[in-house]
């Protein structure tokens, strides 16, 4: 798992940090939402494919963070039990979604955004219109392939392939089995090797 | 016991024991394709890693400062719902006493109450003893009427006449 301080830094002063949360400062919990929200938000963004919901999702993952601190033992890392709160919100707002969209998957969630007309004032180290919106067909089609996915299937790849956590990490995050983790790795990583396989060979 | 699915996985993340490792590769039918299979989904990872690259979080500060005001708004009404006086375990407590009030005054007022006529009458003919050796044959019973329950009918049997004791008062 990536970390930007040392692991054992990173530790006691998370424990730290969550023990004054426990005590009721905010301030505290400021400093845990300052550490964890890019990633968090990054990781819902990759599962709803929606800035504004996954805005609204972090945010409300954060409030019932807060709302349930009391609660954290200290048994797994800070991350893994935010991750675990992340997973619940996140594959319970997918799960209503499908059913309200009658069952079927949303591709209509996959948004491309406009693109930019061609501009004579691009700065030399941008990427050049034409680079720029293969990129964007490249990300709709892996967004498209993702949503393809059960919610459970997306969260174990992206917390495996982008995440970099270990088996038992995201058996802690997903409530299940080390084995259970395992399998559905297999089946998505299947999955996405079908419909893909076409993008990452000719990139 | 693992299942394929789990050690195909766990071949595929480095995960296997040397054990496991050998015994799994020659359990494999085709070990050069499922080598081919392996580096494809490798590259698959990769793929994935660099092309879902962290999402900007646009307006960090806004969102901090968002989930810092919906904690204070929560924390807000929650202080709001414990100082009033109407509070959920309050109304429990209320609505309780009163429905045990009401339970204790019935059961008061039933009990000074005046039994009715007809039970009072029953009762005087069921305290009653048929004198044997006036009429050896008198037998009374009592009972309801099946098509209508609120008639009481009173059977005699072998009595000349009703008993005057009998009558009700």
């Amino acid at each position: 798992m990536q970390t930007e301080t040392t692991p054992a830094q990173a530790d006691v002063s998370e424990l730290e940090l969550v023990r004054r949360c426990q005590a009721g400062e905010t301030e505290a919990f400021d400093q845990l939402v300052t550490r964890y929200r890019t990633r968090v938000f990054a990781m819902i963004y990759n599962m709803v494919h929606n800035e504004q919901d996954a805005w609204d999702l972090a945010q409300d993952s954060f409030v019932k963070a807060w709302k349930s601190i009391g609660r954290f033992r200290g048994k797994s890392s800070f991350y893994t039990w935010i991750y675990r709160i992340v997973m619940n919100v996140t594959i319970d707002w997918l799960r209503k979604r499908q059913v309200k969209a009658g069952g079927a998957e949303f591709d209509d969630a996959i948004q491309l955004k406009e693109i930019d007309p061609a501009s004579k004032t691009v700065p030399k180290a941008d990427p050049l219109p034409h680079q720029r919106m293969e990129q964007r067909e490249i990300r709709a089609r892996i967004d498209h392939a993702i949503s393809q996915l059960s919610p459970e299937h997306r969260a174990v790849i992206l917390m495996k392939e982008i995440e970099e956590m270990q088996y038992h990490e995201i058996a802690e995050s997903l409530g299940c089995s080390i084995g259970t983790v395992m399998s559905r790795l297999f089946y998505a990583r299947k999955k996405l090797q079908h419909s893909l396989r076409d993008v990452y060979e000719n990139v | 016991m693992k299942t394929f699915e789990e050690k195909w996985t766990a071949w595929l993340d480095g995960q296997l024991s040397d054990k496991e490792l050998t015994e799994f590769e020659a359990s494999l039918p085709d070990l050069a394709a499922a080598e081919a299979e392996k580096r494809d989904a490798l590259r698959l990872g990769a793929f994935l890693k660099e092309q879902l690259a962290a999402q900007a979080l646009s307006n960090e500060e806004f969102f901090s400062h968002q989930v810092h005001e919906r904690i204070a708004r929560d924390a807000q009404d929650r202080h709001r719902s414990t100082s009033t006086w109407w509070t959920i375990p309050r109304l429990v407590w209320s609505g309780a006493t009163a429905l045990a009030l009401f339970v204790i005054t019935t059961v008061v007022l039933m009990s000074q109450h005046p039994a009715g006529e007809q039970s009072e009458y029953l009762t005087q003919i069921l305290n009653s003893r048929v004198d044997p050796a006036a009429n050896p044959n008198a037998t009374i019973s009592i009972f309801e009427s099946k098509n209508d329950n609120k008639v009481t009918v009173l059977w005699t049997e072998g009595l000349q006449t009703l008993p005057a004791d009998y009558a009700a008062k």
